[in-house]
């Protein structure tokens, strides 16, 4: 199988699994990526989809029809069901460092990211950044704990970090973390977290909160 | 059992189908026409037609897939009764901006919407497979089309999604 043969399956069914896909996931690393990142986004997909049916019925007009039906079938008969199925999740920390390690190229990437790029970034989530961060050497909307989240580079006169903003995870204090080589920060923020993750620098907290102060969350 | 308990049985087993039915189906209607009042009314009719063949249903296992049957064919008698047409997208979404809202969420808004705006032929088979957990083939089954063409769908649906959310778009193969 090759790569185009096995993004055409994957892109019509993310969850597909065989010999032939599992060979090639260990033959090419991008295209395990991709379906890594197909699957998350069916994940959001499946959020998405999942409206809130009360809400398609308050608003509706109702009909005596189906009230009548309802009340000769329904009325009196109290059937709840409810699963909820939920499975264990990775700590903050680890899903962090895991997303960062899935992208190495993101840290080594030295070409300046257009305003215009950044913007298209940043504006969906309503952020921005200020002067004077440094330069964005990577920016993409990354899916990640089932949201999209913008996923930057920034290099810092430490060198390059990683930044996520994480509008829908709120953390009640800086937690701290080293792991496969990395060294990061999930800081609490104005609009739930950001996330700070490098590999050499030597004053992280001090880069850190830089970073931190540069970020404008908006109202 | 007598008559009177056969009815009652048949009632109560109907009423638990709905009960537990009846919210995904007001979702797959939903997503299907992109309408809320449409979508009850749809199910609400299709709701009276099962109950009318509620004897036809063999398994209660398929009484799912049975009824996605019956409301995707009663969306069509609607959509045949009023000729709806495709009205301007914006105004669609602000219409059913409430259903669509994902409060303290953008990302999961940004994606309703970008689901709202894909066409009939590319919404439907990603609706069935993601929400409903069908298959290729009962997909292919279900909207009368050949494995190959829901596949090249459902590769072009989130193909379109990954370009409206602008995350790597793939061409289409």
């Amino acid at each position: 199988m090759n790569c185009l043969e096995f993004r055409r399956r994957v892109g019509a069914e993310p969850s597909v699994s065989g010999d032939d896909i599992e060979a090639h996931r260990r033959e090419c690393a991008a295209c395990a990526r991709h379906q890594d990142e197909l699957r998350a986004m069916d994940a959001l997909i499946g959020r998405a989809l999942a409206v809130d049916a009360e809400r398609i019925r308050k608003i509706a007009p109702r009909r005596p029809r189906w009230l009548a039906l309802a009340a000769s079938i329904v009325i009196g008969l109290s059937v709840g069901l409810a699963l909820w199925i939920s499975s264990p999740r990775q700590s903050l920390a680890r899903e962090v460092i895991d997303h960062v390690a899935h992208e190495p190229a993101a840290m080594t990437a030295t070409v300046l990211i257009a305003p215009e790029v950044l913007a298209g970034v940043l504006d969906p989530v309503g952020t921005r950044l200020r002067p004077g961060i440094g330069d964005v050497t990577y920016a993409r909307r990354c899916i990640f704990e089932w949201r999209v989240v913008p996923h930057l580079v920034v290099q810092t006169s430490q060198g390059p970090v990683t930044v996520l903003l994480l509008r829908h995870r709120n953390v009640s204090g800086p937690v701290r973390f080293a792991e496969q080589g990395y060294a990061g920060v999930v800081l609490p923020a104005p609009r739930g977290s950001i996330a700070i993750v490098g590999r050499d620098q030597k004053d992280l907290d001090g880069i850190a909160q830089q970073v931190f102060e540069a970020v404008d969350w908006g109202n | 059992m007598n008559r009177d308990d056969r009815g009652t049985d048949r009632r109560r087993r109907f009423a638990t189908l709905c009960e537990t039915l009846r919210p995904d189906l007001l979702r797959f209607a939903f997503w299907l026409g992109r309408d809320r009042e449409l979508a009850e009314d749809v199910v609400q009719e299709a709701l009276l037609r099962a109950w009318k063949s509620f004897d036809a249903l063999a398994e209660e296992g398929k009484a799912k897939s049975w009824l996605l049957t019956i409301v995707r064919r009663e969306f069509a008698r609607s959509f045949e009764r009023k000729r709806l047409e495709v009205a301007d997208l914006d105004a669609l979404v602000a219409a059913e901006a409430t259903v669509l809202a994902a409060e303290d969420d953008a990302g999961l808004a940004e994606m309703r919407e970008a689901l709202f705006r894909l066409s009939d032929e590319y919404r439907e088979p990603l609706v069935l497979q993601v929400m409903m957990g069908y298959t290729t083939q009962e997909i292919a089954d279900q909207m009368g089309l050949q494995q190959g063409a829901v596949l090249t769908r459902l590769f072009r649906a989130r193909a379109r999604l990954r370009q409206e959310l602008r995350l790597d778009a793939e061409p289409s193969p």
